[in-house]
């Protein structure tokens, strides 16, 4: 045990006391991810700014009085040109080109057939062009497509009265939305945090792991430690220890990173982080110290494994990006998984746990299959380690 | 008393494709050593003397624990490195070039982090740190990071580093190798004052001069055999030279230099 923390006090102070590594793999993080998401969050709001600022340019043809009127109410920023004379190879490059967001051409008579609609062989039809490649365009379209089912509604409901209905949805003075709204704000945290969590616990354990053990290996300071007399297994947890420490603050970190550029990324949604209670927060710790542990203990295996950093980082990039893909899949998923055993597979086990906290659904059963699952891990990884670490071929391997 | 003793050992390595390449060799396994056996005693330095390649280091690192024999064993102190390697590097300091200090410390938190996993309290460390720095003059230098020492100064650390918990045996695999003249002294001279405070000292090298001028007993190791093994003594009563014994042996190995 002193041994251990002796291995471990020195691995920490390592990270500590390297003002260089301390940035780059406990404070970067978190800054990189505050200015990252920002940014995105800025570009994201400026572009939806912009579209909703943008002049629509729409060219008619034939354009319908009565439709006309029915849009003078609305508050679309339009700017309208009646042209009869373009081809359409012609509005094909005004729209390409983005010159146009959108083509609207009715039937000649198109307000007469309206009226006279008891005489008609077939119904009126209005060509729409649009480039859905362009988003001032599609948007166009979208609104102009909208303004005229609603006209065809207007005008149906002219025509026949309620007959024209078969039936109405929503339209009593109700409050239809009925939800919890802590668990609706869990449910957005819930779709995005698991996989970020995920990914940045790797990722901080993936920046100092390789030096830790694949380093000391390749600079041949591993054997400087292996001629003393400790344990083998002293130094396999002293120094999972110390990595845990360091992912878990990277970890943090890169937390905080997110919660404070989360309403910037989200555009204003609700996110506040004081609908959690204690008991979450400690879920939520020992989940996460729990998934450090096993992912610092497979990240030492890979790197004592590998004879230099560099060939350690490749090995773990396959690992990684099982992480993130295990992570994906929980941007899909409403509700956490009831099915024990699939609380057995590691990380998977991590992500459940984490959508069932942050959406208020803790299953107590899964919490006690992951923890004990992790631990369970965690040792079998501890004792390859200490083989490992026993085994010239691959102490000394060149 | 206090010996090491070296027997019937026998180590073999896998040849990986790149390392056959190398030795332009099919055969897929080295016998590094075979069948070498020696003593080293008390209050004497023991050089074990060979051509690059000869299994030196190999031995050297069996007996501090990194590999393990395939067959023989070596026994230090009585107890055996197959069996009971944690009481054996107790009592060793080890020194090759292979074991390199991190260069992001300094020699005076190295030498504490390793006197505290050789078990020694503050007070001894503090003993052991006065001394030795004091002998090689480390204080100087103490508190600058490993990766900032020129060779000289990273060895005197290294050799202080390795001795911090005043072992009875010290291994040193070719102790004098890169350093300027002076520092190469000033480590010969402190082997010599370790055997006469009756350590058992052993010391790998090629360099002939170091055999003659600090060893008592002396093992020539050629492809991995114990060719010959005796005290300087006796050597010195024969008729040959150490440098004419050595030449001699290696042209009846080899069929020529």
């Amino acid at each position: 045990m002193k041994n251990m923390m002796t291995v471990f006090r020195k691995e920490f102070y390592r990270v500590m006391s390297d003002r260089r590594l301390l940035f780059t793999a406990v404070l970067l993080p978190g800054v990189a991810i505050y200015v990252i998401y920002s940014l995105m969050g800025n570009i994201i709001g400026g572009q939806v700014e912009e579209v909703e600022t943008h002049e629509m340019i729409v060219y008619t043809e034939n354009m319908s009085a009565e439709f006309a009127d029915y849009l003078a109410g609305s508050e679309m920023n339009v700017k309208y040109e009646e042209r009869d004379d373009l081809t359409f190879d012609e509005i094909e490059v005004m729209l390409l080109e983005g010159n146009m967001d959108l083509f609207m051409s009715f039937p000649s008579g198109f307000d007469e057939r309206l009226v006279d609609y008891e005489d008609a062989t077939e119904l009126p039809n209005v060509d729409m062009f649009y480039n859905p490649s362009k988003q001032f365009s599609s948007n166009t379209y979208y609104q102009f497509q909208s303004q005229l089912t609603a006209f065809s509604q207007a005008v149906g409901l002219d025509r026949h009265g309620l007959d024209y209905y078969i039936f109405t949805i929503n339209q009593a003075d109700e409050d239809y939305e009925i939800f919890d709204e802590q668990k609706a704000t869990g449910q957005g945290l819930a779709s995005l945090l698991p996989m970020l969590i995920v990914m940045f616990l790797f990722s901080g354990a993936m920046s100092i792991g390789p030096d830790s053990i694949a380093g000391e290996k390749e600079r041949g300071t591993i054997a400087t430690l292996l001629v003393t007399p400790i344990k083998r297994s002293d130094i396999a947890i002293g120094k999972v220890m110390s990595l845990s420490l360091v992912s878990l603050m990277s970890a943090t970190s890169s937390f905080i990173g997110i919660m404070l550029s989360l309403p910037k990324l989200m555009q204003g949604e609700n996110i506040n982080l004081a609908i959690y209670g204690v008991f979450e927060f400690v879920m939520l710790f020992t989940i996460l110290l729990a998934t450090v542990l096993v992912i610092v203990g497979l990240i030492s295996i890979v790197s004592a494994y590998a004879k230099t950093i560099k060939e350690a980082s490749m090995l773990i990039l396959p690992f990684y990006f099982g992480a993130v893909i295990l992570g994906v899949s929980s941007m899909f998923s409403d509700d956490t998984q009831s099915n024990l055993f699939l609380y057995l597979i590691p990380l998977y086990n991590t992500i459940q746990m984490l959508i069932g906290i942050l959406t208020f659904e803790i299953n107590t059963a899964a919490y006690l299959v992951t923890m004990i699952s992790s631990l369970v891990y965690v040792s079998i990884f501890v004792y390859i380690l200490n083989r490992m670490f026993q085994s010239e071929k691959i102490m000394f391997s060149k | 008393m206090k010996v090491l003793e070296v027997r019937n050992m026998k180590k073999t390595f896998s040849l990986s494709r790149k390392q056959r390449a190398i030795e332009k060799t099919k055969e897929t396994k080295k016998i590094a050593v075979n069948d070498l056996s020696f003593t080293a005693y008390p209050g004497e330095i023991y050089g074990l003397l060979g051509p690059n390649g000869a299994g030196k280091t190999t031995c050297l690192r069996a007996i501090s624990t990194l590999i393990k024999p395939d067959e023989g064993d070596v026994f230090v102190d009585g107890f055996s490195v197959r069996e009971d390697s944690y009481e054996v590097r107790k009592r060793i300091g080890f020194l090759t070039s292979e074991l390199k200090l991190e260069d992001h410390f300094t020699p005076n938190y190295l030498f504490g982090y390793f006197a505290r996993l050789h078990g020694l309290n503050e007070e001894e460390t503090l003993l052991r740190r006065d001394e030795l720095f004091g002998r090689f003059g480390i204080g100087d230098f103490q508190e600058v990071k490993v990766a900032d020492l020129s060779t000289g100064m990273k060895q005197k650390a290294s050799i202080a580093i390795s001795l911090v918990h005043d072992p009875e045996f010290i291994i040193f695999d070719e102790p004098t190798n890169g350093l300027d003249i002076l520092t190469a002294k000033s480590v010969t001279d402190y082997l010599v004052e370790l055997k006469n405070a009756g350590k058992t000292v052993i010391v790998s090298t090629h360099i002939l001069s170091v055999v003659e001028k600090i060893c008592d007993r002396v093992g020539i190791i050629i492809n991995g055999k114990m060719k010959w093994t005796d005290t300087m003594d006796h050597l010195h009563q024969s008729s040959e030279t150490l440098e004419e014994l050595f030449f001699r042996l290696f042209e009846e190995s080899e069929g020529t230099l």
